[in-house]
């Protein structure tokens, strides 16, 4: 283990020395040098995760297909969207975007002398438990993302957004990150600000992103797999998501509406959205404006989901006249 | 080393608290953990948590306690100097980046780097005299041998500002170069900054801010150690990837020595022999031979390692009450 993190170190300390500091330096931004590197762990946590999907879950879906034969070039886009995002590209944009609000919020909650809260304040007994406070803030997040995710599906105009994550009949293990940039942004706001107030730190925050984001990826595989029925109760996997993207029928109309969790069904099982029944569904939109999204490039996608929302928030009355 | 060696060491620290006093405390600043060192072993025999972004440390005037900053709890974690054992904690401090005490111990001033303030306390009481507001990063500080001023240097605008403790009053605030970090008081009263974003340390003159001479050092000048002699300091290039030793009254650099990694904060061990050197992007310490001024090994911390401390029971420099006796009304026992 310690020569996987030396690697990893030198690695990280070597593209960080060699290729970003001299930037740095030549353009007067050394007092930015830590995020910088920050930044270069992130990416390279990104290529990790490419490669654990590309080469690792898409195994399985080659090997165990739940839907065969279906048009493989839908699947395209979402490769662009994983790449996108997992190299850092989006995720500095919306960095860059919400940094003011968040350290707005932590300037203020500072200077007026309010801490975060550690749950080693709580539970002195964590300071020498790494792992388990790690995991109790892993479910705080968790917690907070699923009544984000239902609110995705609850407000309108949030909705016209997330369908575009949704309206993918070729579902695949690519197509977790196949989200509008809006969508993204304020979905990272509001976890980040949330995260900021329960004390997550920077580390445990890149952490639950990376570990998160993973599983996620894995929930969407073409894949009919679970976790065994105690296993399906505590973590999310294919079989329980799959249910969540499922196409409307005249008999499920809201079957869209279930099995919220992002990691932990616990919320679903909880708060009532739980579904488990095992039925094959397809996945999709029924709604031919949402499911023409399908065939879209990711450029395209962006600029006709940004219309739909925009269209979502004029008022229905406003409309009809 | 095996696992029973490793077992046998850390046991040896639990079991005698007098090891200690040759112990290291780094503060992993990424991690919200501190690492404690056996110096004897060379080796990590503890890793503490503590709560969020710890960026530096200093013992306090009677030297008989350590306070460790963590910047995003708003407090520090008081520890005993020599056993590292710890004793409370003095909370709402607000963002307490860098730390300082003025010469005489009746001043503790806190440098606030993200949210741009420079706070400085009473410390009989340790009660807030005043806070200033500065433009953009305050980061290190130094004071006047006679603790009637304290400079701060501003690492984002460039700037070093100079207060006057008694009415916490701005004196002067120049522009001195690219991102001024480390900052040193020598014993004829000039100053010495480190410019991170240059390659150079400038003088500075303390009365008015005016930069009077450059010394070109090593890419990204960061921060200052004194050898011990008064005269000869320390020096460390981030960019670089080397630390320089400096004679200040020549105004030359004496040598150079190779520690990559993004070299910051400093320590001397209690013998004089040995330089520690935390390598920020390494996740490692570097420990330099000062006989030979090589680098001479390293050892593994935890992420983004910055301050460092030789748990070696300091000298006593002012006699000033604990700031765990002195203010209940902040300080919670551990």
């Amino acid at each position: 283990m310690r020569d996987l993190i030396d690697a990893w170190v030198f690695v990280q300390d070597w593209i960080f020395e060699t290729l970003v500091m001299p930037v740095l330096y030549a353009t007067h931004l050394m007092a930015w040098d830590e995020p910088a590197f920050g930044a270069v762990e992130f990416v390279m946590l990104g290529v990790v995760q490419i490669i654990v999907i590309a080469l690792g879950m898409r195994l399985f879906e080659r090997r165990w297909p739940l839907e065969r034969g279906t048009d493989d070039r839908l699947m395209r886009v979402d490769v662009v969207y994983t790449v996108l995002n997992k190299l850092g590209i989006l995720p500095l944009v919306i960095f860059i975007a919400t940094l003011p609000i968040t350290n707005t919020i932590e300037y203020l909650a500072r200077a007026w002398g309010v801490a975060p809260l550690r749950v080693e304040h709580i539970a002195p007994w964590l300071q020498n438990n790494v792992l388990v406070t790690f995991l109790i803030y892993f479910a705080l997040y968790d917690f907070a993302a699923y009544w984000v995710h239902r609110a995705q599906h609850r407000i309108s105009w949030w909705w016209a957004l997330h369908s575009l994550h949704h309206s993918q009949r070729r579902m695949t293990v690519w197509s977790d990150d196949r989200n509008h940039i809006l969508d993204e942004t304020l979905v990272n706001l509001v976890l980040a600000i949330f995260s900021q107030l329960i004390g997550v730190q920077p580390s445990e925050y890149v952490s639950i992103l990376l570990v998160g984001r993973l599983i996620e990826s894995w929930s969407h595989a073409n894949v009919d797999m679970g976790f065994g029925w105690l296993g399906d109760r505590l973590l999310v996997g294919p079989r329980f998501h799959r249910i969540h993207h499922a196409l409307a029928s005249a008999q499920e109309l809201h079957i869209h509406d279930s099995n919220f969790a992002p990691v932990f069904p616990i919320w679903d099982i909880l708060f009532g959205t739980a579904v488990y029944d095992g039925k094959r569904r397809p996945t999709g939109v029924d709604d031919p404006v949402i499911d023409a999204d399908n065939g879209r490039g990711w450029i395209a996608q962006q600029i006709m989901v940004f219309g739909r929302f925009l269209s979502a928030l004029v008022p229905a009355r406003l409309k009809r006249a | 080393m095996n696992k029973f060696t490793v077992l046998a060491a850390a046991l040896g620290l639990v079991v005698s608290a007098n090891a200690r006093a040759e112990g290291i405390i780094v503060l992993n600043s990424e991690e919200a953990s501190y690492s404690i060192i056996d110096a004897a072993t060379r080796m990590e025999v503890q890793r503490l948590p503590i709560g969020r972004e710890p960026h530096h440390l200093i013992p306090t005037p009677d030297g008989k306690e350590l306070l460790i900053a963590s910047t995003g709890t708003n407090e520090l974690l008081v520890l005993d100097v020599r056993t590292g054992e710890r004793r409370g904690m003095v909370r709402n401090i607000v963002d307490p980046y860098q730390l300082g005490y003025s010469p005489d111990g009746k001043w503790f001033v806190t440098a606030a780097y993200r949210l741009d303030h420079v706070d400085i306390y009473k410390t009989d009481g340790f009660k807030l005299a005043g806070r200033v507001f500065l433009d953009g990063l305050p980061s290190h500080m130094s004071f006047d041998a006679g603790s009637k001023t304290v400079f701060v240097t501003l690492q984002q605008s460039g700037r070093l500002a100079a207060f006057d403790l008694a009415t916490q009053m701005l004196k002067w605030n120049t522009f001195v170069g690219e991102a001024p970090a480390g900052i040193v008081t020598l014993p004829d009263k000039r100053l010495l900054v480190a410019l991170t974003g240059e390659d150079s340390i400038v003088v500075v003159d303390p009365v008015n801010g005016e930069v009077g001479g450059r010394l070109r050092t090593g890419k990204g000048a960061h921060n200052f150690w004194p050898k011990g002699d008064g005269r000869h300091f320390f020096l460390s290039n981030r960019v670089e990837g080397t630390v320089s030793l400096i004679d200040t009254q020549e105004m030359t650099v004496v040598a150079n020595i190779r520690v990559p990694g993004g070299p910051d904060d400093m320590d001397i061990t209690a013998d004089g022999k040995e330089l520690w050197v935390t390598q920020r992007f390494m996740r490692r310490i570097a420990i330099v031979d000062l006989a030979t001024l090589k680098m001479v090994g390293h050892v593994p911390v935890g992420k983004s390692p910055h301050g460092v401390f030789m748990l070696k029971g300091t000298q006593p420099t002012a006699a000033v009450p604990s700031p765990l006796q002195s203010v209940s009304a902040t300080v919670e026992p551990k």
